[in-house]
């Protein structure tokens, strides 16, 4: 007897209860990084945007932990506040697009007929539509900033959670179980929301810890090119923009910190969303 | 195994099979392909309203708007006016602007005093070309690490498993920075900055740029190929062909890797988008004209008919690729056009 | 020469684990068929695989496996390849699985013969074509330029037979071959082992888990338990008189249709009305490509309060369909359906009526792993049933829960187990009290019992028959064993294709069936080998 693992057979207690040591590093990461930007204004040493042009580009010392930038500022205390910006938007892109893929994704798979296929067809063709491409055309109307980007953003990684959506429930309303609570009498509502999304929120965790990754990158990518979070605003992306000169004068450390802490957060939100995946029998993409 | 698709389990009784593929087969194909054009018209139907009438989210005048960062003059208005057809319905300026785009007529660059389709065209090659290198990279090496992985369980897979998944992690622009400080800056390898000429100075302008393109790509190619061959590895038609004595290398190339490449493909066409779209990030730092920096400069200077010029290209290219994966998807799986196994 | 396969004091595990196979010695002679019985996780399919020298990875073993004498366990990757190549062959147990969906089955076919029997790609697709028709396959050369997906499972299992005798073994393996196929179509894929194992004096190793099947083509047979050889010896003395206690249960636990223990008919009261009548019932789908499907044809017969009705039919003859239809699944296309007083609409049911339709009729589905949910404790599934239709609060909820659980065998200690902690025995029986819990008057058994291991399905059954008397339920019994029909109904019904051939009492239509297709699926029943002779065709 072969047993189908497309889904996970169990509740998220079982995921959290024997994570590799591999993914509680992850978890720790995340963790710290969350907290040092969260409480970053009483911790930085001191004022990001303080300019020191006598002390232009120095290397790592007591006074300076990481060194200044190219305008004298503290790597350590813009990397700590700029935590703040740079994590605001991928959390609050991925609660949106995960809430409304979940509620689409649902009312898509549950609904036979024309209404699952014109959702279906509607989540296909946002995928046409990638992120930082949508979040490019909102800045071209309204302006830089990280508003717009955002909520393009938000829209352009619905199809994700909601295709995926989709898919678990068709699949998941064909299984036995499924019909026996309609057979015995149970209501649509009761069924779709008390024990079916139960069952896909894994999955679908998973794939949101991936988008995660993907939209800090993005809107760092976007802050990089100019276009999102404006100076002197500190952001990971913007320091990195803003240490390119010093970069190609041979000065590495002001893009490196900035770049390094942008790979390790999407590194173990990658980790996590992987373990969870991996549990549930890898479905992701 | 489960009983209960009854109805999809129905149609496998003898005499529906019996039948020769090419009397009831065809038929279906054709209407496989037709669908499949169908769904791209009209998701670029689709797109493109999306596209066109994303102006019109914007609060305000419209020829204010097309000309911010500009002097408003009022014969700038009443030109801006006249040209975008401002004064007519909407649907009328839709139906212009998008005949033009079919005719060829992509209206006019407010920064370059300059036909758009003659700026796009310009800056094309120097895109295409990044992103054709970065392909080849994003091929071979991709490939050739889902492959190694998939093959050798243990060490080799871990050891792979880990790069590619600090690899995914790095940001293309991250990447780009990298690449520049290390091979640009301190070994003098490659340029940093420009699209060199000839052929050789073409590629050796462009290798940096495409490895970092491709690094995240390269990746996510490398874990679909490992998992995709994971997944056919333990099918029960694997085995069968170890135990009628094939070699190991005859059962991954012909009953592995063949079987896989589906899923790759897929993938593939997917990713096309966000090459095109990570190529604006890459040329912007790189210094190279292509249509990325254009829409990035075009977003910068406040020139909207390229950007909507730009963004249409992307997504054109997005559903043409996607379209000719999914009509060479029945090549490699025949019971796709069949319509008994959907992807 | 030495003897064909010879299995000495063969063990096999993982480390720190108990081992999986242990000391299994068997050996089969040429020109001989030999069965392996045994129920899931006897060890027998991994017994074969090791025949090839397919070990599962990291596993270890010890004593040997000699085909020909040469040991697989220590033999050289070209000497297997050799081996596989010219020496043994095996046969799978889902065509369908086994066969590489993505070629034709002419390049399955031929790829050996190319590769290492030097012939042409012409020469080899005219022998695979005269050994497709040697299989009894007609239209053989247009077969071989189709894909899988286009053949029927019966077609591709004589596919991979024709593949197997191919390569001219000696020793022929067979795991299951025709457990994935209706009973019609493995009589004949039986009949074809059995003439082409005698014709080539191959000898035969064939694994399966039904004693009747096991009897019906081979002359020893080995019984597997838990990675141990228990008994060994003639097929009929095995079947007959077994020594062993584990082999009695088996033997005592396989169906067959014995027509003095069908349970009597129930006399009909008068003027009562059928708890079920179906009247020109059909159901019809609409298939992606414009064709549609009839599942259902104009289906007529009642069932009557307290009977017992069987639905017996093989895939494809509409009996899931008519069962998903009484339980309100599906939507009739034509024809009504009448359950109890209600009649039912030809739209799909609202939230009311699927709430009421749940107090007289319930189901149980066939796979143990898929009809509970995953997340949700037995005790808690049950309970909120309670809570749904006996509107009981919370704490009575439990309580009658655990005594419905307890009354199905879930003791007490299971209650708050989750259903992966379950064996598939006894995940049927929570799913049993599941449907019992809303109190039904009619009870469907939708091929219930098929995934079950024998001795668990003997079990089950038991509990069925025990709770239809106690409860006084009414039975639908859809499944495609008439051993099981014969055991629990009184009533029958033949489906084939969509419709309805035969129907009338159980006994009276398994002594004296008045339809053909009734009497194929009869007569294709597997039959011991030493019953042949005394036999004869009527």
């Amino acid at each position: 007897m072969t047993l189908s693992l497309s889904l996970p057979q169990q509740g998220l207690r079982r995921y959290t209860s024997a994570l590799s040591p591999l993914a509680w590093a992850a978890v720790l990461v995340v963790a710290v990084v969350v907290a040092v930007s969260v409480f970053a204004p009483a911790l930085a040493p001191y004022d990001p945007d303080y300019v020191d042009l006598n002390n232009v580009l120095a290397g790592p010392g007591a006074q300076h932990l990481l060194g200044t930038d190219a305008l004298g500022r503290d790597l350590l205390s813009r990397l700590m506040v700029g935590g703040r910006t740079s994590l605001l938007g991928p959390t609050l892109v991925v609660l949106g697009s995960t809430l409304l893929g979940l509620l689409l994704g649902l009312a898509a798979g549950w609904s036979d007929g024309w209404a699952g296929k014109v959702l279906g067809r509607a989540f296909d063709i946002l995928f046409a539509f990638p992120a930082l491409l949508v979040s490019m055309l909102a800045v071209a109307l309204f302006g830089k900033g990280l508003v717009a980007p955002i909520i393009a953003m938000t829209i352009a990684y619905v199809p994700y959670v909601a295709r995926l959506t989709q898919g678990l429930v068709v699949s998941e309303r064909a299984r036995p179980y499924v019909q026996a609570y309609r057979v015995l009498g149970f209501r649509t509502p009761w069924v779709v929301l008390g024990r079916v999304l139960p069952n896909l929120i894994p999955t679908v965790g998973a794939q949101s810890a991936l988008n995660f990754g993907y939209v800090l990158a993005d809107l760092a990518a976007l802050s990089f090119i100019g276009l999102g979070v404006q100076p002197p605003t500190s952001d990971w992306g913007a320091m990195i923009e803003e240490s390119r000169g010093a970069l190609l004068g041979g000065y590495v450390l002001p893009a490196f910190w900035p770049a390094l802490v942008v790979v390790v957060v999407v590194v173990a939100v990658n980790v996590i969303g992987e373990e969870i995946s991996d549990r549930i029998g890898g479905k992701l993409s | 195994m489960s009983v209960m698709d009854a109805p999809a389990g129905e149609p496998r009784s003898t005499q529906r099979h019996t039948t020769t593929p090419g009397r009831a087969a065809r038929p279906r194909r054709l209407r496989f392909v037709l669908g499949k054009l169908f769904s791209l018209l009209l998701t670029l139907f689709i797109a493109s309203l999306a596209v066109f009438f994303s102006r019109f989210l914007v609060p305000g005048d419209p020829a204010r708007f097309l000309l911010r960062g500009r002097s408003p003059k009022p014969e700038a208005l009443v030109e801006i006016t006249r040209q975008f057809g401002l004064d007519k319905p909407a649907w009328e300026q839709y139906l212009n602007w998008l005949g033009g785009i079919l005719h060829g007529d992509w209206g006019r660059s407010l920064t370059y005093r300059q036909d758009v389709s003659d700026v796009l065209l310009n800056r094309l090659p120097t895109t295409l070309q990044l992103v054709a290198l970065a392909a080849v990279f994003i091929t071979l090496l991709g490939l050739l690490a889902g492959i190694i992985a998939s093959l050798n369980k243990g060490f080799g897979d871990r050891f792979i498993l880990v790069t590619l998944t600090a690899a995914g992690a790095v940001p293309p622009f991250v990447a780009a920075i990298a690449l520049v400080a290390l091979f640009a800056v301190q070994l003098g390898w490659f340029p940093s900055f420009g699209s060199g000429d000839g052929f050789l100075g073409r590629v050796w302008h462009l290798t940096l740029p495409a490895l970092a393109l491709g690094i995240t790509y390269i990746a996510f190619v490398a874990r679909v190929t490992r998992s995709s061959m994971n997944e056919q590895l333990v099918r029960e038609h694997v085995e069968v062909a170890m135990s009628r004595g094939l070699t190991r290398s005859s059962v991954v190339v012909r009953h592995v890797l063949r079987n896989a490449l589906g899923p790759i493909l897929t993938v593939s066409g997917v990713m096309i988008a966000g090459l095109l779209v990570s190529s604006a990030i890459i040329e912007q730092t790189f210094g190279l004209t292509g249509i990325g920096q254009l829409l990035v400069q075009s977003i910068d200077r406040l020139d909207f008919g390229v950007v909507q010029a730009i963004v249409m290209v992307v997504v054109t290219a997005f559903v043409v690729v996607n379209t000719v994966v999914d009509l060479l998807q029945p090549l490699i799986d025949p019971r796709i056009a069949a319509g008994t196994e959907t992807r | 020469m030495s003897q064909l396969l010879n299995v000495q004091d063969f063990t096999l595990g993982f480390a720190g684990r108990d081992p999986l196979l242990n000391g299994i010695s068997l050996h089969v002679d040429d020109g001989e068929a030999v069965a392996l019985v045994g129920e899931s996780g006897s060890g027998k399919s991994l017994t074969t695989r090791a025949t090839l020298g397919l070990l599962p990875e990291r596993s270890q073993h010890s004593g040997t496996v000699a085909v020909r004498g040469l040991n697989t366990l220590t033999a050289r990757s070209a000497e297997l390849l050799g081996l596989r190549r010219n020496k043994a062959s095996m046969i799978f147990q889902d065509p369908r699985a086994g066969i590489n969906p993505v070629r034709t089955v002419g390049d399955f076919l031929t790829e050996t013969l190319v590769r290492w029997r030097g012939l042409s790609r012409a020469e080899a697709l005219e022998r695979a074509v005269e050994q497709l028709e040697q299989v009894g396959l007609r239209r053989a050369s247009e077969l071989v330029h189709q894909h899988p997906h286009q053949l029927s499972g019966g077609m591709l299992q004589r596919v991979m037979i024709a593949a197997a005798l191919l390569d001219s073994p000696e020793l022929l393996l067979c795991d299951e071959p025709t457990t994935a196929l209706d009973v019609t179509t493995q009589a004949g894929i039986v009949k074809l082992l059995r003439d082409e194992q005698q014709a080539r004096g191959m000898g035969m190793l064939f694994i399966t888990h039904d004693l009747n099947l096991a009897s019906s083509l081979c002359e020893r047979v080995y019984v597997l338990r838990n990675g141990r050889v228990v008994e060994h010896g003639s097929a009929r003395e095995v079947f007959l008189a077994p020594q062993e206690e584990y082999t009695r249960q088996l033997v005592g636990a396989t169906p067959s249709i014995e027509l003095d223990r069908v349970p009597a008919v129930p006399v009909a009261v008068e003027g009562e009305e059928p708890i079920l009548s179906v009247d020109s019932l059909s159901k019809h789908y609409e298939l992606p490509h414009g064709d549609t499907l009839t599942a259902l044809d104009q289906a007529t017969f009642t069932l009557p309060v307290g009977g017992s009705l069987g639905v017996v039919g093989e895939s494809g003859s509409g009996k899931s369909t008519l069962a998903r239809l009484v339980v309100g699944l599906e939507t009739p296309s034509e024809g009504t359906l009448r359950l109890g007083v209600v009649d039912r609409p030809d739209r799909p049911l609202k939230a009311r009526e699927r709430k009421l339709l749940a107090k007289d009729v319930q189901i149980v589905f066939q796979d143990p792993y898929l009809s509970l949910d995953p997340r949700i404790a037995v005790g808690h599934a049950v309970a909120d049933v309670f809570r749904l239709h006996q509107k009981q609060g919370r704490r009575q909820a439990q309580d009658s829960a655990r005594e419905l659980l307890g009354r199905v065998g879930i003791g007490p200690e299971r209650f708050d187990a989750k259903p992966r902690a379950l064996s598939g025995g006894q995940r049927q029986r929570v799913a049993l009290a599941k449907a019992l819990a809303a109190r039904p008057r009619l009870l469907v058994l939708d091929e219930a019992t098929s995934a079950l291991d024998v001795s668990v399905q003997a079990q089950v059954l038991e509990l069925v028959e025990e709770l239809r008397d106690q409860l006084g339920l009414t039975i639908l019994f859809v499944t495609h064993d008439l051993a099981v029909v014969s055991r629990l109904c009184s009533q029958v019904l033949v489906m084939h294709q969509g419709r309805i051939v035969e129907q009338g009492p159980t006994a009276r239509i398994l002594a004296d069936p008045g339809d053909d297709y009734t009497r194929n699926l009869i007569g294709s029943r597997p039959r011991p080998l030493w019953d042949r002779d005394v036999i004869t065709t009527p």
